[in-house]
Parts: C-alpha cells; structure tokens; sequence
C-alpha cells in the first residue's frame, strides 16, 4: 500500500506521539509509524515521577530548570494524568548535610520552590520513614501515569487529523542523493507492506535512534543504559521519596495509582531488546530504598521490570547541536548533509512535550514557515474531567468486574476496544489498569480472553494467547518471588497448569487439534 | 483437653487422616486455618495424569502407578506403597455415598473438557461429571453465564468444536454472580425451570449440555436430574477458576461425618505454638482471640500443605516450615526457585519436609526430629504434585497412611 504525508514521525513513545500532537495542533499532516504499541520503549517502563527538577537540581541545573517548568506545564494541560503527592528529599545520617545545603542553594537558583523540613516535620508527614533520618527537603515531585498521558496525546493528535499505524514496522530507508525519498515499512501482525512518502522524516526511536539511522547508512553514537524497578503491591507512602545525595542506585520511591515504584539502577547495555532484571539489581534495589523506608524489607513485591534509557554519547561531530544534556535535536541536514531527516532522542518523560515542541520548531524552520506551538496551552483530552473515582465505586457493585485488583470493570475494556486499532493482548493491557494489581493478570486475564473470545477477536486460539501472557508475565514477576508471592503463584500455577492443564511439553490431544 | 490425635490442617490430607483415625474410635481434634486447597481447585481427584497415563495408549492406573513406585523411591507414593494407596483411594470413595459418589472411568484416567476448552487427565471423577468424559464422542452444548466472569461458553466450546452460549440471568441486583451465588440458585426449582427452558430453545441437535461446576452444593445430583428432564439430554458439570463447588462438596460431606463421628473440628483457628520435650511434641497452642487454649494428644500429624496453605514458608533466602521449625530441602538460592519459563517444572515445587518410612521429620543423618509428629499431604518433598497432576491422589494416599501408622501406634 503506498502512503503518502508530510512528517513521518517513527517512534510511539513519549516523545514521538508528543510531536504528532504538536504538529496536529500547528495544522502540518503527520503519521506516526510504531513498530509495537505506543510506550512500548522508556515510556511505558520507568518510574512514572513528575519530575520536580529536584534530581537535577545540583548536578545539571539547566535539565532541572526544563523539569520545573514542564511540570508545571503538564500540572495545567493532563491534571487527570498526575497525582499531585509533592516529594522529599531525604537525608540519612550516612549522607551529612553538605548535599543537602548545595541542593536547597542550588533550588534558590534554579529556582525551584523547596521547603526545609526538621526530622521531626519530615516524620509527622511520612511515618513510615527511617527515624534516624536527618532532614528533608519538600518539593513538588508527582506521580504521573505515562499510558494516560501518552495515549491522550495520540488520541488529541487524531482528533487534529494525524494518523499513526500500530505494529508496523520500517524495513528501508531509500536515500537519494540529499533526501530520504521512500521508506518501507512491515505489519508485524499480518505482513502489510507500505509504501511512505514523506516530505519529512522525524526518528522519535529513543534508544533505537541508531538502529533507525542505519537504514539510511547514518550513525550516531549512543549508550544504552537499563535502569530497573521494583513494584510494591501497595502504596508506602503519601509522598514521592528521594535519597538527599548526588543522584545513584535506588534512590527513589514514587507511589503511584495503588502501587509504589523504587528505582533505579543503572547497568549499561549493549542489546536494546534482550534484557532481565538480575537479582543483584533486586537485591541492591532493597537494601538501598529499604534505609529510607525500612518497612521495604518486608514488603510484598508483585513485578520487576527494566527500560533503557538511551544516552547520547558526546565528544562525537553532533555533540553541539544537543539542545540540554537532557535531551538531543539532530539536524542531519547540517550533520550529514540529509535535508529533510531529524532525530530527536533522550531526554525524561516529563520533559517529553518541551521536546515535541523543539523538534517541531526545528522541522517548521527547515519547512520555512512559522507557526508556534500549541501543546503548552491547550489541555489534553480527558483534562476535563474530574478523577471520577466517586462514579466508578457507584457503578461498581452493578457491572461485571474483571480485574479484582485495579477494579476494572468489562465495558472498560470493550470501550477500549471500540475505540480501535487494538491488535493484541498487550494493547489492551496499555490502555486499562487490568492485571497491574497484585496477581498481576493471573485472574482477569482468563476473563479477558473470555470477553475478547464473546466478541469474536481471539482468532480462534484464546489458549495460545494466553500461554504468551503467562510467559511474559513471568519475566516480571520471577525476580520477586518469595514471600506472599510464591503463594499467589502457586495458586496461579494451580489454575493454569491445574485446572486448565495448560501444558505446552505435553499438550492435551485436543488442545493440539484446536 | 487430650487427644488421641492432633491434626493440623483441613485440607483433604487432614481431613482423611482425621477420617482414617476416627472410624477407628479415635478421640481426635483437627485444627485449620482455612479450608485448604480443597476448595480451590480439587475438582475431581487426580491421582497420576504423567503423560504414561494421558497419553493415547492409556494404561490401567493401577499398572501405571507401580511403575512410577518403582521408578521414584523418594516419591510419597512409594512410602504409602500401592496398597496402601488403593486402600486411601477406596476409603476416600466409601464417604461419598450414591447418588453423588465418585468414580473411575475403565480404572484409567479419563479426560474431561477445562475452563479453557483443553481436556486434562483425571481419575475420580463425581458423577455429576462423567457425561463429559465421553463428551469427545457427543455433540455438545456449552453454557455459561452473562455476568458470571468465571467461565466462557465459547472458550469452552471453541477448540472442542461445539456450541456456547450465555445465557442471561434474572435481575440480582447488589449481588455478585459468582460460582457461590450460582450453586445456590441452581437448587431453586423456578431457577432451574427458567433455564432450562431457555436452553431447551436453543439446542440444536446436542446430545449433551455442559455447564460450569455449580449445580448445587447440597444435592447436585438432583440439580443434574432435573435440569436433564427439563432439557431432554444429558447434562454434565466442568470445572473453571477457583473457588471450586465440588471442592466445597467434598469438604463438607468430611465435616458432616467427622462432626457426627464426635471429632473435635475447629475452623479458623491457628497453631500459635507447639510445646516439645525430649522429641516429642506435647501438645499445641491454638490462638483463638484473645486468648490461645492448649491442646496436648498423643500424637500429631502435620499436614498444612504447601505455601498456599500456609505449611511452607519462602523469605528472600530460604524457605521454612513455621510450625515445628522443621528442616525442608532446599532447592538452591532464590533464583534457583523457579526456571525461567513459567512451564517449567520449577525445582521449588520439588522441596519439601523430608521423613522416613513412616512421614516422620528426619535430619540430614536421617534420624527423626521428633518421635510422635507426621507428616502427610503435599508439604512432604520428593513430589512434583502439580507437573505430576497426584495433588488429591498425594492427600489421601498420605494423609490415610500417617493416621494408619498412628493407629497400628508404630510411631
């Protein structure tokens, strides 16, 4: 199939569907190219922390400047999207009182609003805290859903004309003479092949960014680093907590929705798609979160998981043109001679529209015209509305609820699929809260399968897909298991390899002929 | 108080020693936090379904376990030995009376349609069940429930090759449709009469009508009955997502004999702490708020299960029995647990409380750790109970044995 369009963003994460928005409200046509589901890079696996800045504050002042201000955007434009719980900055006795006044003279600065808090104040608003501590530091550090937001990007986008394709994959990039002028692309699902035709091509990949550039015998280099994190099934504290030192291993716990994220490490990798989280990281993640939060020690983990983090390697010929350490804006025009090729990537998920805007101020200069940006000032879809949680308990007790952790009931999910493009399992898994709660999945997803079977969208074989679920869903969970968690999995196993005698090795007769 | 016999854990291994001890005339107390695995997902009762067994070339059971005795010395099975084994077996089936009684298919496994439209080996089967195990050879017609998320007709049907269909249910409102709620509707007459006429409307051609497992708690075979004369063909239960009806039946129709038969039976409860002297435990502390009674006996058996019951524990380094403090094997450091597949037969599952010939506790020399406590069900080690499919068949076998060794008082 031959397509034709303006701006080819390549990338569904953060950043990808962010320019999407942003051309969409500036009036240039854009489609969006992904090879899995939206977020399925960094953007769908990192902390979910509304950065305050506070991190950055002392070591990259500018990228802390970016936070602050961004967080303030994102507080206006996607309030359903973000928890407003504020942050501490909390030392301990082994870290002394130096980082901590260089922070609060650093969040003067920048400026940052940050309050002073005595042990007992800092005590009085978290409990649970290690009462040894020395201090704190308030800032306004959040709790933001990443699938919210991304989706309500793309969905604000489509309402503004753009188009994405989901599970689609680019094969070539045919440069000729100073212009990328075709690329061809993949279904992954059922092996469409496209044809694009695009005036401009914008590579949003993250830590594919160099992957894509290969295509069109380009390189840049980067580093990838995996961070990884540890999902608590509860939420431990009201507030987002920081380790008060310069930025390391297992410093933060954020809660978010009706879980807790700590995080992180920092392990660099060489294959962006072939990654675990290792015990040592699990065991590091604890011991060091739990100094700031004891009662970690003892708390029940439901998932680990690990999103890489694609860093710009400088001192290499691109190394000017990176906007803020925090992110890079590459002109291949200048760089490589290649007009109409931009690649944007780096950067933190709460700064994801700042660079939406640049890349997108970069492709109007080169398209010569001059139409401003609009994402700061417009609010997402769904803004409007308040949390809604009061309505939900209402309808609960009267609809069919398929994920008894998270409560998400069954029109939920058919809604989702009404609203389209949905290919798998893991979409819906994107777009809903179900099996992120502490069985994570090993109920509802037999239900889903169920639902998805009525409305005739398994394709005749739910039990295969529901065997990949379990499979992938193990990867998460095995690092954590022990405790309250080996019994839940015992159960699960019990249901699946039991009842349902889902046995790949030796498969049922009849499960062979279906 | 004294007893005879204490036992710790209501699971089905608990409930069969308790049943072995008390028919014996033993003055015997069983204490249990909850009901046990029982009715989560005992549906029927598996003995041994290794693929020797489920294979094509199905073999007598019977022939099929004395191979695997012989072929796995440590396993609990080889303890009980095959005699004993038939002889649990058959105990287990003289509690469940006609009409709902339980039974072998040609004394092999058979196979019966899942929740999720596989068939799985199984063994004794109740008879509310058996027109599925020839369902292979019928026409059948699935139903489910709107509303009820448990069970999909069309999941069921699909890969076999039949109909599904969902019916709808009368307004029931604040009230959740569950397997519970369900069983309780199916033994209401107009419940049964409305749909079985809707079903009736909608047969085409089926000879057989599967539903999920929860016809009735009290009297399923009735339901079964009934609906069949309402439909016009036979009418079989299968067994979905937990909690498991038929489980449910089974341990009541256990609590309604043992209560009879005079044992001491406290639901609810827990051991808070046993008091032992020279090897031999004397007696436990059940903690029922705000006060913990004491309890001593003769003898005890453990049977708590694994770590769904409670009988296992696992902290981020080892794994323990909280109970008696008793040595499990150990299947290396925590990553070790578990393979890196979620099919994996996971070396977990393999550890557990090991004993000598008579399931009592032993150190690494082999010695026993205490003289009058015993092990049985599926805290014992040297089981794959779960890849093996013998849960209930490990239960009963062991759980008749332990009680067994107390009565003839080798221990």
């Amino acid at each position: 199939m031959k397509l034709q369009t303006e701006v080819l963003i390549i990338g569904g994460g953060a950043t990808g569907a962010g320019i999407l928005r942003d051309l969409s409200l500036r009036g240039i046509p854009s489609l969006l190219i992904e090879k899995g589901d939206f977020l399925s890079g960094a953007s769908g696996r990192n902390h979910g922390l509304l950065h305050s800045g506070g991190r950055y504050v002392v070591s990259d002042p500018e990228a802390a400047r970016e936070c602050i201000a961004e967080n303030r955007i994102l507080r206006k434009i996607a309030p359903h999207c973000i928890e407003e719980t504020d942050g501490l900055f909390v030392s301990l006795p082994e870290d002394g009182l130096d980082f901590r006044d260089r922070f609060i003279q650093a969040c003067e600065e920048t400026p940052l609003p940050a309050h002073l808090l005595s042990r007992d104040e800092a005590l009085s608003l978290e409990p649970g805290l290690n009462p040894d501590l020395l201090g704190a530091v308030k800032v306004p550090d959040g709790a933001i859903d990443p699938f919210e937001l991304v989706l309500a990007n793309a969905k604000d986008a489509e309402a503004h004309g753009a188009k994405f394709l989901l599970h689609t994959e680019i094969t070539s990039l045919l440069v000729d003479g100073d212009k990328v002028k075709t690329v061809f692309a993949k279904g992954l699902l059922h092996g469409e092949e496209y044809l694009i035709e695009a005036a401009y091509i914008i590579n949003a990949t993250g830590a594919w960014a160099d992957q894509l550039l290969k295509l069109a015998g380009l390189h840049i280099a980067m580093a990838l680093s995996k961070g990884s994190m540890l999902i608590a099934n509860q939420r431990l504290t009201h507030r987002v907590i920081n380790r008060c030192r310069p930025p390391s291993d297992g410093d933060i716990i954020v809660p978010n929705h009706t879980v807790s994220i700590l995080g992180t490490t920092s392990v660099r990798l060489e294959d962006a798609e072939n990654f675990e989280v290792t015990p040592r990281e699990v065991s590091l993640l604890i011991r060091e979160t739990s100094k700031m939060l004891p009662a970690i020690e003892e708390t029940r983990f439901i998932r680990a998981y690990a999103g890489i983090r694609p860093l710009f390697q400088s001192g290499e010929k691109g190394d000017d043109r990176a906007i803020s350490r925090g992110f890079v804006l590459i002109d291949h025009e200048k760089r490589d001679g290649i007009m109409n090729l931009i690649t944007i990537t780096g950067g933190k998920l709460v700064t994801f529209r700042l660079m939406a805007e640049k890349a997108s101020d970069l492709l109007c200069r080169k398209m010569g015209i001059n139409v401003s940006c609009a994402t700061h000032l417009n609010p997402l879809p769904g803004a409007e509305k308040p949390s809604g949680l009061k309505d939900r308990l209402k309808t609960l007790c009267k609809v069919e609820t398929l994920c008894d952790c998270e409560l998400v009931r069954r029109e939920e999910v058919e809604e989702v699929w009404r609203e389209g493009k949905l290919k798998n399992l893991q979409d819906i898994l994107h777009r809903t809260r179900l099996a992120k709660g502490t069985c994570q999945g090993g109920f509802c997803v037999y239900r889903l399968l169920g639902v998805l079977n009525e409305l005739g969208l398994t394709e005749g074989n739910p039990n295969k897909i529901l065997k990949g679920f379990l499979e992938e869903r193990w990867k998460g969970i095995r690092p954590v298991l022990w405790g309250a968690s080996v019994r839940e999995e015992e159960l699960i196993e019990s249901i699946y390899k039991g009842i349902f005698n889902l046995t790949p090795t030796h498969p049922s007769p009849l499960e062979v002929e279906g | 108080m004294h007893y005879d016999l204490i036992i710790i854990g209501m699971g089905l291994s608990g409930l069969m020693a308790a049943k072995t001890a008390a028919e014996a005339g033993r003055k015997v107390l069983i204490v249990g936090k909850g009901m046990g695995c029982l009715t989560l997902f005992s549906n029927t009762i598996d003995v041994l379904g290794i693929p020797l067994l489920a294979g094509p070339e199905t073999t007598r059971l019977r022939d099929g376990l004395s191979q695997w005795i012989q072929d796995h010395p440590e396993h609990p099975y080889s303890k009980v030995g095959l005699k004993g084994i038939e002889e649990g077996l058959s105990l287990f089936t003289s509690l469940f009376h006609p009409p709902y009684s339980f039974q072998t298919i040609g004394d092999e496994n058979c196979f019966l349609p899942t929740g999720a439209g596989t068939m799985r080996p199984t063994y004794l089967i109740p008879d509310t069940m058996v027109a599925g195990a020839f369902g292979k050879e019928k026409k059948g017609l699935i139903v489910g429930f709107k509303g009820f998320r448990d069970f999909y007709a069309g999941y069921v049907a699909g890969p076999l090759n039949w109909r599904g269909i969902a019916l709808s249910l009368p307004e029931t409102p604040g009230q959740e449709i569950s397997a519970t709620a369900l069983s309780r509707w199916m033994e209401k007459e107009v419940f049964r009469k409305k749909i079985g006429q809707e079903i009736k409307k909608n047969l085409s051609g089926e000879t057989c009508v599967g539903f999920p497992a929860i016809l009735g708690m009290n009297d399923p075979i009735k339901v079964k009955r009934d609906l069949e004369e309402k439909i016009g063909v036979e009418v079989f239960e299968i067994p979905t997502l937990p909690p498991s009806i038929p489980g449910m039946r089974i341990y009541n129709r256990f609590k309604e004999w043992l209560i009879r038969k005079g044992v001491t039976f406290l639901l609810g409860h827990s051991v808070a702490k046993v008091s032992i002297k020279n090897k031999r435990c004397e007696g436990v502390y059940v903690f029922n708020p705000p006060v913990s009674n004491f309890y001593s006996a003769d003898r005890f058996i453990l049977a708590t299960g694994r770590f769904i019951g409670g009988g296992l524990m696992a902290d981020r380094e080892r794994i323990s029995e909280p109970i008696f403090n008793l040595p499990v094997s150990q299947p290396g450091s925590q990553e070790e647990w578990f393979g890196k597949s979620f099919f994996d037969e996971h070396p977990i599952h393999r550890m557990g409380i090991l004993t000598d010939s008579s399931f009592r506790p032993i150190d690494e020399t082999g010695e026993p750790i205490l003289e009058n406590v015993l092990l049985a069900g599926t805290i014992l080690s040297g089981h794959h109970c779960l890849d093996e499919k013998s849960r209930e068949g490990i239960e009963i076998a062991t759980g008749y044995w332990a009680a067994k060794r107390v009565l003839e008082q080798r221990v």
